[in-house]
């Protein structure tokens, strides 16, 4: 089993203890991140895909809010680095609503994870936990706020798979569709400004609010919004949009916004269309756009595994 | 320090001598006063002789116990986040003799039977004086109206579904019709639920930035100004609690200039602290109405300067630290401060220079005494010996764990302010004394 042994570059040894937005980490050590996680997708291409490097750690995932794909991708990065996993359902269960969370986190603590992934529908419970525990804190999404890995995991797609890749200086990134709701685009806007990229937001008036992302251009208007872009996403529009009377019909939103090969024509050449998932088809995305040559959807989700496990490895491995 | 030590027979007289007195008419000098039977029974150079109980002064300003319009007391029901004996004793150690409680609780103060349970109970307590607020709407459900009358012949002195908007604006109408025949004043808590939706701070750049549900200024204004025209229309004594922001306060002033018979109330955390505070995720600072910009706290204080709000009320609103502990989305609204109220805003607003003395003391004696429609506190032999003790000089901090309140946490633990009360006296009785200092 000699070939379970991976090496690493000294700088990925920050003394970083969470993660919970971009707010106190710095061009480096995101470099970093992306190196270990170059190392970490290799051992991924192996056959034995399991190194030792978390051994005797535990990885408890905290979330309140259904995903089975985050916490999934979350949970595969930790065992194949060799750490203990448990899994805390909380979403609905006995962890009620109103419960403080100090008192559920009090709770928890006692199976002395030494991290924890955390998902929660209310913006800024990730801080609120941080405060209340020695155990490092990766932020799995929380509310509308920030879902730190995914914009990871699409800055580290486009590093891979962006022909003639050269740095984020000057690559524009456009994202489209519900961005008011959207923790992805808060968490792709701070990370691609602080990696040297543009970034154009564009959706519907009342999705886009004037006062979102100072400093951001904001466009209602898909073909002038999309032009000179690297990287055009979409993001998942949920039906209650419309009921709740934010806009008006689907078919009105297909045809103002909906990506489809026609309206990317003005985009950069070999630009890459990525989407979060999970997908509407035919709704914010064409299928020939969502199955087309540029689109990186599915790398994007194979992207997930590699930078959890350079996160959890950055934030663990300080503590030996 | 008990009141009713203070009503023994043979030590009624209670004399403060030495002190600066100062109330509503004018800055009286340094004297002595004499408290017996509830009243002022002399002043002067050389009054307080003769009293069985003496506290000297030593050039302190008295002057009359502060008035608050607005404070959740939680009794009955909510105990565990405060109850009549706690709220009353916090109140007096703010330096508040008179409390008007707010009616959202379990049950709503709807009945006149609720009304008198809790003046009878009170008046069994130590500390500040209350004047029970009693519910506008039958569960503050905003569909009937309660028996304003009855309400009021049991104690109630004012009206209000506070906690709740009032969103029917026929129910609102006919509340104010009846309530002015009445001579009651209605308090409102002016904003308009479906554009507030699920917000739960102020809405701007901050509430874009942290991702959390925006509550935008127009849900405020809209509702003052619905309210504003009601008063118009009726001819009622409204009274806008809370007014937290720049549009809400130019549409007050837009209807004051017309006459209509409309006040208005700012609080202490409206005039200290800003949406910037919600960047720490602490849900002690979710406040409702919201915590606003820069921009309109600085216009609230300068509608002080300008005369324009009329009273200050704290809108304090103690819950336990288990559910300040929750997530930013279910906990809930509301945060202590009577205790603090006076040194934080002696402190940030007078000793700032933004304010004068007497100005913040209006707003907190004859400014509610003039918006309820009751006699200016005055120190004036005869007068209610309703009286405060304030230290002006000596820097403390704010410690939370000492609060009388059962809510004992603060957004302004160890701040040091100045403007302490030392002394509350209610009804010539002793409610509040500063313990001595540990060191």
């Amino acid at each position: 089993m000699a070939t379970v042994q991976i090496d690493l570059p000294d700088k990925t040894r920050t003394r970083k203890r969470n993660l919970l937005d971009f707010a106190d980490w710095s061009v480096d050590e995101v470099g970093a991140l992306f190196d270990t996680a170059d190392v970490m997708a290799q051992v991924l291409t192996r056959t034995i895909k399991k190194v030792p490097a978390l051994q005797g750690f535990t990885v408890g995932t905290l979330f309140f809010e259904d995903s089975t794909r985050t916490r999934l991708s979350f949970e595969r990065a930790a065992r194949a680095q060799s750490a203990d996993v448990i899994s805390f359902a909380a979403g609905g269960s006995s962890l009620s609503k109103g419960e403080s969370l100090k008192d559920t986190l009090r709770t928890i603590d006692q199976m002395q994870a030494d991290l924890y992934v955390v998902r929660h529908p209310a913006a800024g419970v990730p801080h609120q936990l941080a405060q209340w525990t020695d155990a490092s804190i990766v932020n799995a999404g929380d509310g509308r706020r920030a879902h730190p890995t995914q914009a990871l995991l699409d800055a580290y797609t486009f590093r891979t798979r962006f022909q003639g890749f050269d740095g984020f200086e000057g690559k524009r990134l456009v994202i489209v569709g519900d961005v008011l709701h959207s923790r992805v685009a808060r968490s792709n806007v701070e990370l691609w400004r602080m990696l040297g990229g543009e970034v154009v937001l564009c959706g519907p008036a009342p999705l886009l609010p004037p006062e979102m992302a100072p400093g951001v251009r904001h466009s209602y208007r898909l073909a002038d919004a999309v032009e000179g872009a690297h990287v055009v996403m979409a993001l998942r529009l949920q039906r209650e949009r419309m009921a709740s009377g934010l806009l008006p019909s689907l078919a009105e939103y297909v045809a103002r916004y909906q990506l489809t090969e026609a309206v990317l024509r003005t985009a950069q050449d070999g630009a890459l269309v990525m989407h979060p998932g999970p997908i509407n088809r035919d709704v914010e995305i064409a299928s020939e756009v969502a199955d087309g040559p540029r689109s990186v959807i599915e790398a994007q989700v194979a992207s997930g595994v590699p930078i959890r496990m350079a996160v959890l490895y950055t934030l663990l491995v300080g503590k030996r | 320090m008990s009141g009713r030590t203070m009503r023994a027979p043979g030590a009624q007289r209670l004399a403060i001598v030495g002190a600066r007195l100062v109330d509503g008419a004018g800055d009286h000098g340094v004297g002595d006063v004499l408290l017996e039977d509830g009243v002022i029974r002399a002043m002067g150079v050389g009054a307080g002789a003769g009293a069985a109980t003496v506290v000297d002064a030593g050039g302190a300003l008295l002057t009359p116990a502060f008035l608050d319009l607005h404070a959740h007391l939680r009794e009955p029901g909510q105990e565990v986040k405060e109850d009549l004996a706690s709220g009353l004793a916090a109140a007096a150690a703010g330096g508040f003799g008179t409390v008007v409680s707010m009616a959202n609780t379990t049950p709503t103060v709807d009945e006149p039977g609720l009304v008198a349970e809790l003046v009878g109970k009170a008046a069994r307590l130590s500390g500040a004086r209350l004047r029970p607020g009693a519910a506008l709407s039958h569960g503050l459900r905003g569909e009937t109206l309660t028996d304003f009358a009855a309400l009021q012949a049991a104690g109630a002195v004012m009206i209000t579904d506070d906690g709740i908007p009032v969103t029917n604006s026929r129910l609102m109408r006919s509340a104010c019709e009846y309530a002015a025949e009445l001579g009651l004043v209605i308090q409102t808590h002016s904003e308009d639920p479906s554009l507030r939706g699920d917000g739960v701070m102020h809405e701007g750049a901050v509430s874009q930035e942290l991702g959390l549900p925006g509550n935008p200024d127009a849900a405020e204004a809209i509702m003052v100004f619905r309210d504003c025209e009601v008063a118009r229309l009726t001819g009622a004594r409204v009274h806008i609690a809370h007014v937290t922001c720049k549009r809400s306060m130019q549409v007050i002033e837009h209807f004051k200039a017309l006459g209509a018979p409309i006040t208005c109330e700012v609080t202490p955390h409206h005039l200290t602290l800003t949406d910037a505070a919600l960047r720490g995720f602490d849900p002690l600072f979710k406040v409702a109405p919201p915590l606003r910009a820069e921009a309109d706290v600085a216009y609230l204080r300068e509608a002080l300067r300008r005369g324009v709000v009329d009273s200050i009320g704290t809108d304090h609103a103690p819950h336990t630290r288990a559910e300040k502990e929750r997530d930013l989305m279910s906990a809930p609204f509301g945060l202590p401060n009577i205790e603090v109220a006076f040194p934080l805003l002696y402190t940030r607003l007078v000793g700032a220079g933004e304010l004068e003395l007497p100005d913040l003391l209006r707003l907190l004696q004859d400014g509610p005494a003039d918006v309820m429609g009751w006699p200016r506190p005055r120190l004036e032999v005869g007068a209610p010996a309703d009286l405060v003790l304030l230290d002006l000089e000596t820097e403390r901090a704010v410690d939370p764990r000492r609060f009388r309140s059962k809510a004992r946490f603060s957004p302004w633990a160890d701040e040091r302010l100045r403007g302490w009360p030392t002394l509350t006296v209610v009804d010539g009785a002793v409610a509040y004394r500063m313990e001595a200092e540990a060191g």
